[in-house]
């Protein structure tokens, strides 16, 4: 377990935390642990029922998804500052729907989603602050998926319409 | 004794058989005379020999997709308003050859070295003239000088004629391009019916009218080819407001009616090969079935074409609507950004062609209509 | 508006007169680079010709094939690095590019240019500059990184952020090291990546979420897929890049490289003469025009 305080100025280097009042910083604070994580360390598994929301501070984690003949597809990275395992913030997702590895020796800070949600909850000016920044990871995550999705790179054969 | 003299600017009466004659030293001068001619039920400009060859007693009616002729039995051969090709096709071939390559052992390239002919053009409108003064300076630039149609402009011989009897889908006057010349010519008829008025523009027009036999008009024919003019000028019911031009266009290349015109637009690329001012073109090469000899051309092209605009990964203008929208905005828009003047002269030909019956003036104004609103 | 279009293009080859009229030029070398793609090393047959052809990084020439006809190309290096040699990486993709892939070593085939607008590399002297490429968009690009290493004290921070569909269709791996060593905070992005991969996965404009730029001395210069230079560019414009200070290459169809055949019009400009690289501030009001 790191000390209390190495986590609080883990967290102040993350522009996610800038701006939260002195209480919901220290109250997301408590929530939180910081992870040393090798390369090849696995975070969670496709299906998994763990529940927390993790924020990169160093290396890089990848997101993959099996599909069936084509293996272990990865398809987003987060890199430092990037959040990742999100869903858990929301009320109804309960399952993981993706994989999260390090692929580099990595540090993240993970929240725990349970007392996040619970928190949010019970102080609904956190739980705006909270929700309004996740509407932002979630629209970023929405275009680059979007461009992945038009798949702007292949050859007119490979493309679907036309 | 009265004074025979010819200067730039003269006007001179002359005897329409002299106009025969007048040819036949045009093409005694390495000259060869195109004209309008009576073919495939239209007027067709291809090379002719003289009187004979013309429309004689033929005026047409151009309405949105209709030309017809009519038989009037007067002796009269400029009473038609063109069909529609125009004199485009002698300046800028619509297939040209540009060279051709064989592989002995290494491609080998052969260019095309026939001399350009020397066109004289016989019935030149107004329109036309100016269609020709707005390919010059796409074609003629300080940047770059297309040789096929310099070669040629520079041998051309332009007589040209003042119209008297424009059609339904004619709007010139609303350009400011006729119907009657103003100079840029050789040599420019009046055509009243006994006679031509004939004004002299070049010096070789002054030389070639010289030799003959012509009379020196009274005031009553000058004033009833005036009058005819002044006529001409005013009963045209086409018109284009430029007022607002480019402008109008170019900031509103969102307005709905793009869309509905590309419902009725068969994107069928009738109006810009019927352009006298469209200069859009392909090359491509012809290679013999071993792939060994080659010949490149260079063909007429139009941004109606599927093809016009592909690159690797689509087309930029996938839809009809988007083509009509760069065809309209390009003539009436930023043709003055890239050449300095709109490259629309009014000869109403992309009407009177267009299957659909489309007409620019109309969408123009219902474009000005619904920005306005 | 009062933005000075950037045309360095010097005929050189010299044939002003001569319509479409190439020069031969012989293969001396052709590496491939990924999947459909490689790179040609070529030479004038002509000396003279060849002592006389100079451009700029971000021209391109017109490659014909005889029989097929005629691509534009972008020039993939600089006269510096290829010892005078023409550079083009092609994609196999279209008739006379696939064709091209048909062509061995001491092959001919037919160049005209160089044609268009070039890079802005003393425009942006002092500033940092970030490279935002994707796909094929990185070779007209790479005469402009030799450039910049070559006179890199006169640049600030230089950043290359570069994507591909995966992996293995990234181009010039190999430069990577050398790029890195003179400075380049390199940021390859792949679509999608397999369990090997241990780089980014994502998409270029996602770069600008984690990095900060200080927008009065960043220039961008990128090339790439439209889709994604249009979202390079939503990503400089919101963080205050002016866009003047965003220079993006475009692509249309050219059957000339002279403003001449019409194909390649995008609004008042003809891409070939014009652009094909243009200061964004002078297409603000068209690049967005759906279809236009």
């Amino acid at each position: 377990m790191v000390p209390e305080e190495d986590i609080k100025s883990a967290l102040r280097k993350v522009p996610w935390f800038d701006n939260l009042t002195p209480e919901h910083f220290n109250k997301t604070a408590e929530m939180s642990q910081l992870r040393h994580a090798k390369a090849g360390e696995i975070f969670f598994h496709e299906g998994d029922k763990q529940d927390y929301v993790y924020i990169v501070l160093e290396g890089r984690v990848s997101l993959d998804i099996f599909v069936p003949h084509h293996g272990k597809v990865r398809f987003y990275t987060a890199e430092p500052n990037d959040v990742f395992g999100w869903s858990s913030v929301t009320p109804s997702v309960r399952q993981r729907t993706a994989g999260a590895m390090a692929v580099l020796d990595s540090i993240v800070v993970c929240i725990d989603a349970e007392k996040l949600r619970q928190f949010a909850d019970e102080d609904h000016d956190f739980g705006y602050l909270l929700m309004r920044r996740l509407t932002n990871v979630v629209a970023s995550r929405l275009m680059i998926t979007r461009l992945q999705l038009i798949d702007m790179f292949a050859g007119p054969t490979e493309q679907k319409n036309d | 004794m009265t004074d025979k003299t010819l200067t730039i600017g003269s006007t001179v009466a002359l005897p329409k058989p002299e106009l025969d004659l007048l040819m036949a030293d045009l093409r005694n001068n390495g000259f060869q005379t195109v004209g309008p001619h009576l073919q495939d039920e239209s007027i067709v400009y291809k090379e002719i020999a003289g009187l004979k060859d013309l429309p004689r007693g033929i005026t047409t009616e151009q309405t949105p997709a209709s030309f017809r002729m009519i038989q009037t039995g007067k002796e009269r051969y400029f009473d038609f308003i063109p069909g529609s090709q125009s004199w485009k096709q002698f300046l800028f071939p619509p297939s040209h050859l540009l060279f051709s390559a064989v592989k002995e052992g290494k491609w080998q390239l052969k260019e095309n070295d026939e001399p350009a002919p020397h066109y004289a053009l016989i019935g030149v409108r107004a329109c036309e003239l100016a269609a020709i003064g707005i390919q010059d300076k796409v074609f003629l630039r300080d940047d770059f000088s297309d040789p096929i149609y310099r070669h040629r402009r520079e041998g051309l011989f332009i007589l040209a004629v003042n119209c008297l009897d424009p059609d339904a889908t004619c709007f010139c006057a609303s350009m400011g391009t006729g119907p009657r010349h103003t100079g840029g010519f050789d040599l420019c008829l009046t055509e009243l019916d006994d006679v031509f008025l004939v004004e002299v523009g070049s010096e070789l027009g002054r030389s070639l009218l010289s030799a003959r036999n012509f009379e020196l008009p009274l005031a009553f024919v000058q004033n009833t080819a005036n009058q005819a003019m002044e006529r001409a000028a005013h009963s045209m019911v086409r018109s284009m407001d430029t007022s607002d031009l480019p402008g109008l266009l170019t900031g509103n290349l969102d307005a709905e009616r793009w869309m509905e015109i590309g419902k009725r637009c068969l994107s069928c690329a009738n109006c810009t090969q019927v352009c006298p001012t469209c200069f859009c073109w392909n090359a491509t090469d012809q290679v013999d079935i071993l792939g060994k000899a080659t010949r490149r051309e260079r063909l007429w092209d139009s941004c109606f074409n599927p093809n016009y605009s592909y690159v690797v990964g689509g087309n930029t203008r996938p839809n009809i609507r988007s083509r009509y929208r760069q065809w309209l905005t390009h003539k009436l828009g930023t043709w003055k950004d890239q050449f300095g003047v709109l490259g629309c002269v009014g000869c109403g030909r992309c009407i009177t062609w267009c299957p659909a019956g489309i007409d620019l003036t109309e969408e123009v104004a219902a474009i000005r209509a619904e920005v306005l609103a | 508006m009062t933005t000075t279009l950037i045309n360095t293009a010097a005929h050189s080859a010299g044939y002003a007169n001569k319509l479409l009229l190439p020069h031969w030029a012989e293969i001396v070398k052709i590496i491939p680079e990924a999947e459909g793609v490689s790179t040609f090393h070529l030479k004038f047959t002509d000396p003279e010709v060849q002592s006389r052809y100079h451009f700029e990084p971000g021209q391109f020439n017109m490659l014909y094939i005889p029989g097929y006809g005629e691509a534009a190309i972008s020039m993939s290096s600089d006269l510096e690095t290829a010892n005078g040699l023409l550079v083009h990486t092609i994609r196999h993709i279209g008739n006379v590019t696939k064709a091209a892939n048909r062509l061995k070593v001491g092959d001919v085939v037919g160049i005209r240019g160089p044609f268009g607008t070039s890079w802005p590399l003393d425009a942006i002297e002092g500033m940092d500059v970030v490279i935002a490429c994707g796909g094929i968009g990185l070779p007209p690009l790479r005469g402009a990184i030799y450039q910049i290493i070559r006179n890199r004290e006169k640049y600030g921070k230089i950043t290359l952020l570069y994507g591909a569909r995966t992996p293995a269709d990234l181009m010039y791996p190999s430069e990577y090291e050398t790029w890195q060593k003179a400075g380049f905070d390199m940021q390859v992005t792949v679509d999608r990546g397999d369990d090997t991969w241990t780089g980014r996965v994502g998409v270029v404009p996602m770069w600008f979420y984690h990095f900060r730029v200080d927008p009065h001395k960043t220039a961008i210069l990128t090339c790439g897929p439209e889709i994604m230079m249009r979202f390079v560019i939503y990503e400089a414009l919101a963080r205050r890049i002016p866009s003047d200070h965003i220079y993006i290459s475009l692509e249309r169809n050219m059957k000339c490289g002279q403003g001449a055949c019409g194909h390649c019009q995008q609004g008042p400009y003809f891409i070939c003469k014009d652009g094909p690289v243009f200061p964004f501030r002078a297409l603000e009001n068209i690049f967005n025009v759906e279809e236009y």
